[in-house]
């Protein structure tokens, strides 16, 4: 269960994923999604339950603990989260140089070629202010990636992006699927990016508070009864 | 998976004059073992320079992550440096296509020149911007009086509030002690003559001539000047001050205007306030250590200042701090740059130049005041 103090959020909510799956958590606006990512990645616990990475139980877990299971797992944050007083080359060198034994050249390398997976070779010079929204939020998701981690949590990665851009992403969330075989949670309500990344989805209701249904959103919408499922995911408002 | 087959290794072997090299192990960007073997790829690198043929190949079993596409770069790069012939063969389907992806995203931009004409053109921009702040904010002051102005005088009341009623308390406290300190400090070297009474002269001068005008105007900029910084260059960050712009109205008129106006009008009466603060911190001193009694202590004030010169310079002094202060902290904040650290610059940047404007803006006036012979 999670809540803003007495304000409930969202209730009953379980799911799981499984290694090199991508699992959407997808609904209107209000639902939850960011509350629920907010928790998965230690921000924020949960009122009731428990949530579980790797095996392990975060938030049963000291400072210290929790921190050595979310170094596994990367962060894309909705607006990127760069940190605006380093150049990007900074921004997706730093976890590296601060949890790893590798040399200069080796981090340059290694954050050169996270860059080229973005598509922001040559960028890496420019502070997060000369960026666009849309290159920031691929700086964002180079330096989530850096450590290699086993899950990468995206919060709304497609908004804000051309569909070009967008489809780009989407296609590099498939490659290190299969490439790399990262996990990836992703919160989003893009349609077109639900379709073309999603292992499995949520269904989140901001009326009842959790979960309306689950399954391969592609399957979801040949076999769905429910109405609100159906209108999300057709783009068919209900009258 | 063996204990060896974990360890990432190559293997090479030599066909003629082609070195056929396998990847194999377990290749992870933390593993110790992959690092040495690295450091160990130069000296490897000087053995096959007579070769000039190399294919390279990962061996099935092997497990990897991103360190291992970066070493296949890197391993490209340096083998085919010298004209060699270089290929990989029956790579990982996954690997092939994140070498694919890294191919296609050559270096874009070439930063350089981009960067000089960048520093040039902030320089530019640093020495006209003042210029067009100072005009764009005259032509809104008449715009004013012309009644075709935007600014909402709501927001100036709510300004004048904040940077006057809102500061009272600091303002008491900090003249206060500022009379108080004056009148002990002074009363120490005037009882050395025996002119004790005098205090009464030094503090109520020096509070109407400088001290409270001065210490007003420190705390302004300290206080409303920072706050004008922040709120402005929090505007800008958030696009606020853009939205303004796109539906014509102008930020100037519109934010600057009433803050520079509330506190051009409120900087006079703070400082009035403060003077007789001070007043009352020497008395304080005058009456219960120097054993005068309270008016006798005011017959000498009233006559110190019976000049009204000594009063009315010191106001004058703090309209121009306030407007000092007003359009500094304007304008640090609404052309910050659009990132957190650029608002914290704007807002030091804000106070820094402020104090530092009113203490050569003082300095002016009492220099002028002396060579005009009005002290």
């Amino acid at each position: 269960m999670l809540a803003y103090d007495e304000v409930l959020i969202l209730k009953n909510v379980s799911f799981s994923l499984r290694k090199g799956e991508c699992l959407v958590i997808m609904g209107g606006s209000g639902c939850g999604k960011s509350t629920l990512l907010k928790s998965m990645i230690g921000l924020m616990p949960p009122q009731e339950g428990s949530i579980q990475i790797f095996g392990e139980n975060l938030w049963d877990r000291n400072q210290e603990e929790k921190d050595e299971i979310l170094k596994r797992a990367g962060v894309l944050f909705q607006g990127g989260a760069l940190w605006s007083s380093m150049s990007v080359f900074e921004n997706v060198a730093l976890p590296l140089e601060l949890f790893s034994d590798l040399g200069e050249k080796e981090i340059k390398e290694l954050v050169l070629f996270k860059l080229s997976l973005v598509g922001l070779s040559g960028y890496e010079n420019l502070f997060p202010s000369e960026l666009s929204g849309g290159m920031r939020k691929r700086a964002g998701l180079a330096r989530a990636m850096i450590l290699d981690p086993e899950i990468l949590f995206l919060d709304e990665p497609s908004a804000g992006l051309d569909p070009l851009s967008s489809k780009k992403l989407d296609d590099l969330i498939n490659e290190l699927k299969e490439s790399l075989g990262i996990s990836f949670i992703v919160v989003t309500h893009e349609l077109a990016s639900i379709f073309e990344i999603a292992d499995n989805s949520v269904f989140l209701d901001a009326k009842s508070k959790s979960v309306l249904a689950r399954g391969r959103p592609k399957e979801l919408l040949s076999y769905t009864d429910n109405p609100e499922v159906m209108s999300f995911l057709s783009r068919n408002p209900i009258d | 998976m063996t204990c060896e087959e974990k360890i990432p290794r190559l293997e090479y072997k030599q066909v003629e004059n082609v070195l056929i090299i396998t990847v194999l192990g377990k290749w992870e960007t933390s593993s110790q073992e992959r690092i040495r073997l690295l450091e160990r790829w130069e000296s490897l690198l000087l053995q096959w320079s007579h070769l000039n043929e190399f294919k390279l190949t990962c061996h099935d079993s092997i497990q990897w992550d991103s360190s291992l596409v970066v070493f296949l770069i890197r391993a490209k790069k340096d083998l085919s440096k010298n004209g060699s012939q270089f290929s990989f063969f029956k790579l990982p389907a996954g690997l092939n296509k994140l070498l694919s992806l890294t191919e296609i995203n050559p270096s874009k931009l070439d930063l350089a020149p981009q960067r000089k004409s960048r520093v040039f053109s902030m320089y530019l921009k640093n020495t006209t911007r003042p210029i067009e702040f100072w005009g764009s904010l005259i032509i809104s002051f008449f715009k004013l009086f012309s009644g075709k102005s935007v600014m909402r005088w709501r927001d100036f009341f709510e300004s004048a509030r904040n940077c006057s009623a809102s500061a009272l308390p600091i303002v008491t406290l900090i003249s206060f002690l500022t009379g108080l300190t004056m009148a002990f400090v002074g009363s120490v070297q005037l009882e050395k003559f025996n002119a004790k009474i005098y205090v009464a002269d030094l503090v109520s001068l020096a509070m109407v001539r400088e001290m409270g005008a001065l210490m007003v105007a420190i705390i302004m900029a300290g206080r409303t000047g920072a706050a004008f910084a922040a709120e402005l260059g929090n505007m800008n960050l958030n696009e606020e001050v853009d939205s303004l712009r796109t539906f014509g109205i102008s930020p100037i008129s519109f934010l600057v205007m009433p803050r520079v106006l509330a506190l051009f009008i409120m900087t006079p009466l703070l400082t009035i306030y403060a003077d007789i603060v001070g007043i009352l911190g020497g008395l304080l001193v005058g009456t219960s250590v120097m054993g005068f009694s309270a008016l006798h202590y005011l017959e000498q004030t009233q006559a110190a200042l019976t000049n009204m010169w000594e009063v009315y310079s010191g106001v004058s002094k703090s309209l121009f701090f306030g407007l000092i202060i007003g359009l500094v902290g304007c304008y640090k904040g609404i052309y910050s740059g659009r990132d957190s650290v650029s608002l914290g610059k704007a807002v030091t940047s804000s106070v820094v130049v402020s104090v530092t404007l009113i203490i050569i803006a003082d300095a002016m006036f009492e220099t002028t005041f002396n060579i005009l012979e009005l002290r």
